[in-house]
């Protein structure tokens, strides 16, 4: 390789590049973990227009719009924000793709950031495309160049299913240069392009026979890396990063043939057949759900997979020989495990937690003392559910809590309950898709339902690292565009809207709480901004040991500079505050009883990041 | 070369992402394959955060294998007992002695595993420094992890002007020269500690 045209890139950073070099034109996206970094990465490239979308859909549809119009389009979302978009991806699918279409789903085993740990192989198939299955950042960005030229070429969308740790990791990557790919305008061609029945009825076989030729051309094969062994009876069927892993342990192993698919679907069937056919037994060593296992097994390949190799988390290189270990495949001196290996010892769990300063976190303090049945969403707020606030009941899926307490609501009212319920939601999740679930209030709400819903506007999508989302705008100037949610609720026909500083803690506490005591709909929009996004930063409060009665309800507010220290001359731990981790919110002065707490005279701004 | 693998633990917001860029870098200039990983949880800031390195002639899986640890930068003390078992007997590492409350260790339910660490400490051939002070001596705290690394390049055959180039492609122009001061004021703390 030419050193002078390697980077280090992370797998993020290499879709990206792959899709720059292949002349995408127009990258969409809505911020998730792991895949974040793959829009920003895109917004560097002055040719390439990449924009955050409201949601996955938007997302998804602005990449349809931009392929039908004849540029190559990129869409990048983690694996469930794939189901946001399948009900345009399951439609478009049917089209006729013209300028390459890829999809990047960021698949999460091991849920590392993640409310599931869904194998969007299977949607892939569902939706009748093909997908490709990077290991490295190398091939993150040559897959992707790869993808948006077999999408052009069976014209069909294609996934690229990276996980976590291919997007998070970085190896070296040989550039090249841009090349331009633009078609002509989008065609006046409605039987291919509007799907209502009869057109629908020839795609049916459209899309089969695409997928046919895929499979029975050599495109299916060249991503494919084979190495076999002379006189070995095993095959290894891999893919992605699992690939990488097995190398790490294959020298414990018995001689066997490995084969490393780059496209996991559609699979060549009558290669592999031929294949599988030269050996005694085909393993197959896959992350999540056993899909290449299936797919060889539809096509009367013998094999095994999931009966040595977990279904769900990662696949880490001890796994694998674990797995291989009990397959009867590791070298004799490796056969039984030994027995020095070392068992993990309990290290102290840290638990992520709110920011100091952050204004979700006099929300939670309320509610854990409200005792109140909340149904929270999706977003920093998440961590309303850990210790020591544990001030959530459920958390399903983004936008989900309204519609949840909805039914609560319809079913407590059935059986003859009537327990208030708290909704919480924040901006981006309220934008992304919990607008349908307030809109549906208005008609479904009994006068005597007891609903409270706090939509904690604190100005971005602060969780995935602080993109903009619609309520940006006002917290940055007078003139910039955005949509004002309370007047947004307000136009929904939702009478008590109130708009509430939450670092005015007592009065959000009495306004809270009486709405929880009140029956009817309630919207309180919390209006402080992400602490952390908008570097807000006041003085550092500071506690007095001789005024402190050590009673810890500042610190269970679980503010990170917070903790019970001894002090010279005091029998008793008492409170304290470490000053470069303080950004002044004052919450822990509010909530102190005895007024312990406070800025001293001359006290400044941390300056810390 | 036989391949180094170098671990670095700490919290959310203490830079560990742009550390494992920045060895990444120094190790690539200096001609070697280079595979790393950050593994970042939920939170932007406070939750457990770590990274991995591996430097060598050519690199598989960016994952250290179990035991397989070289060298462990922990920039935050309990986070860098974590990973004590997955370091070799004759690791080398360097613990930064500012120390992060984790929520269970705030609330009082369990205590700070000072023990724990320092019974690692001896057991390993490594070295404890205030780190944010020392880089603060340099100019910017923010410059603590670059210092560490500083103190951990003896054990890397990465040449100096390697890893100020590393410096250069890795930080924003206005943190580099503190950066660069940082990391010669680390390898020069390693040096008066005989940890070389």
């Amino acid at each position: 390789m030419d050193k002078r045209n390697q980077q280090i890139m992370t797998g993020n950073q290499a879709v990206a590049r792959g899709f720059y070099e292949a002349g995408g034109l127009v990258a969409a996206s809505y911020p998730g973990s792991p895949t974040v970094e793959i829009l920003e990465s895109a917004q560097q490239y002055p040719e390439v227009d990449a924009q955050f979308s409201t949601n996955e859909k938007v997302a998804l549809e602005t990449a349809i719009g931009a392929s039908f119009a004849g540029v190559r389009a990129l869409a990048s979302m983690k694996h469930v924000g794939v189901n946001i978009a399948a009900d345009p991806l399951m439609t478009f699918t049917q089209t006729p793709v013209r300028g390459g279409f890829v999809l990047v789903s960021g698949d999460d085993p091991g849920m590392h950031s993640s409310q599931n740990e869904q194998d969007n192989r299977n949607l892939a198939k569902f939706a009748n495309m093909a997908v490709l299955v990077p290991g490295d950042s190398q091939e993150a960005k040559d897959y992707t160049k790869t993808a948006l030229e077999i999408s052009e070429k069976y014209a069909m969308p294609v996934m690229l299913q990276i996980t976590s740790r291919i997007c998070h990791s970085r190896c070296l990557v040989e550039t090249s240069e841009r090349e331009e790919a633009i078609q002509d305008e989008f065609p006046r061609n409605v039987p291919s392009y509007a799907m209502i029945p009869p057109n629908t009825f020839d795609k049916q076989y459209a899309m089969k026979e695409r997928l046919e030729k895929l499979s029975s051309h050599n495109d299916a094969i060249r991503m494919n890396a084979l190495k076999e062994e002379d006189g070995a009876d095993t095959l290894i069927v891999t893919t992605g990063l699992t690939y990488y892993n097995f190398k790490e342990v294959e020298e414990k192993i018995k001689p066997v043939s490995i084969l490393k698919l780059g496209m996991v679907y559609p699979l060549p069937e009558q290669w592999l057949k031929g294949l599988a056919d030269k050996y005694k037994n085909v393993l197959v060593i896959e992350e999540m759900t056993p899909f290449i296992e299936n797919e060889l097994k539809l096509m009367g390949i013998t094999c095994k997979g999931k009966e040595y190799f977990s279904f769900t988390g990662e696949l880490q290189s001890e796994d694998i020989l674990e797995g291989l270990r009990e397959a009867g495949l590791t070298k004799e001196e490796f056969a039984v495990r030994s027995s020095d290996d070392k068992t993990e010892k309990h290290v102290t769990p840290r638990p992520p937690l709110f920011c100091p300063g952050c204004p979700h976190r006099p929300v939670f303090d309320i509610l854990k003392k409200s005792k109140v049945m909340v149904n929270n969403d999706i977003g920093c707020y998440s961590m309303g559910l850990f210790p020591p606030f544990e001030a959530a009941h459920s958390l399903i899926s983004m936008g989900a809590t309204l519609g949840i307490s909805t039914g609560m609501l319809k079913a407590n009212r059935k059986a003859g309950r009537n327990t208030p319920l708290v909704s919480v939601i924040g901006d981006g999740t309220f934008f992304h898709s919990g607008m349908p679930g307030m809109v549906n209030l208005i008609n479904t709400l009994h006068p005597e339902d007891n609903l409270t819903i706090l939509l904690l506007d604190n100005g971005t999508t602060a969780m995935t690292g602080g993109q903009k989302n619609a309520s940006t705008g006002k917290r940055l100037s007078e003139e910039e565009k955005h949509v004002d949610i309370p007047q947004l609720v307000k136009a929904m026909g939702i009478e008590d809207v109130q708009v509430l500083d939450q670092f005015r803690y007592k009065e959000t506490s009495e306004v809270v709480k009486k709405a929880i005591k009140t029956p009817g709909l309630s919207v309180l929009v919390m209006s402080r901004p992400c602490a952390l996004h908008f570097k807000i930063k006041e003085p550092v409060f500071q506690v007095d040991p001789d005024v402190c009665i050590a009673c810890r309800t500042c610190i269970r507010t679980n503010c990170p500079p917070l903790r019970m220290k001894e002090y010279e001359g005091q029998e008793k731990l008492k409170s304290s505050i470490d000053p470069s981790m303080c950004v002044g919110c004052s919450i822990c002065a509010q909530v102190c009883p005895v007024d312990a707490i406070k800025r001293p005279e001359g006290g400044k701004r941390n300056e810390n990041d | 070369m036989k391949t180094i693998n170098v671990m670095i633990a700490g919290i959310g917001g203490q830079g560990l992402v742009m550390t494992t860029e920045f060895i990444c870098q120094a190790a690539f200039l200096e001609g070697y394959d280079i595979k790393s990983n950050d593994v970042i949880g939920l939170a932007q800031r406070g939750g457990r955060v770590w990274g991995s390195v591996r430097i060598g002639e050519k690199i598989q899986s960016p994952n250290i294998p179990e035991g397989e640890g070289d060298l462990l930068l922990g920039i935050e003390p309990m986070e860098a007992l974590r990973w004590q078992e997955s370091m070799k007997s004759e690791a080398k590492m360097v613990l930064n002695r500012h120390l992060v409350y984790p929520t269970n260790v705030q609330q009082e339910q369990e205590a700070y595993p000072q023990d724990e660490i320092q019974h690692m400490l001896e057991s390993f051939d490594s070295l404890e420094l205030d780190a944010l002070m020392e880089a603060r001596k340099c100019g910017n705290e923010k410059a603590a992890n670059t210092l560490m690394v500083g103190c951990v390049s003896h054990f890397l055959p990465i040449s100096e002007e390697s890893w100020m180039e590393a410096i250069r492609r890795t930080y924003p122009e206005k943190v580099r020269e503190v950066n660069e001061k940082a990391w010669k004021k680390g390898r020069d703390l390693a040096k008066e500690a005989e940890f070389i």
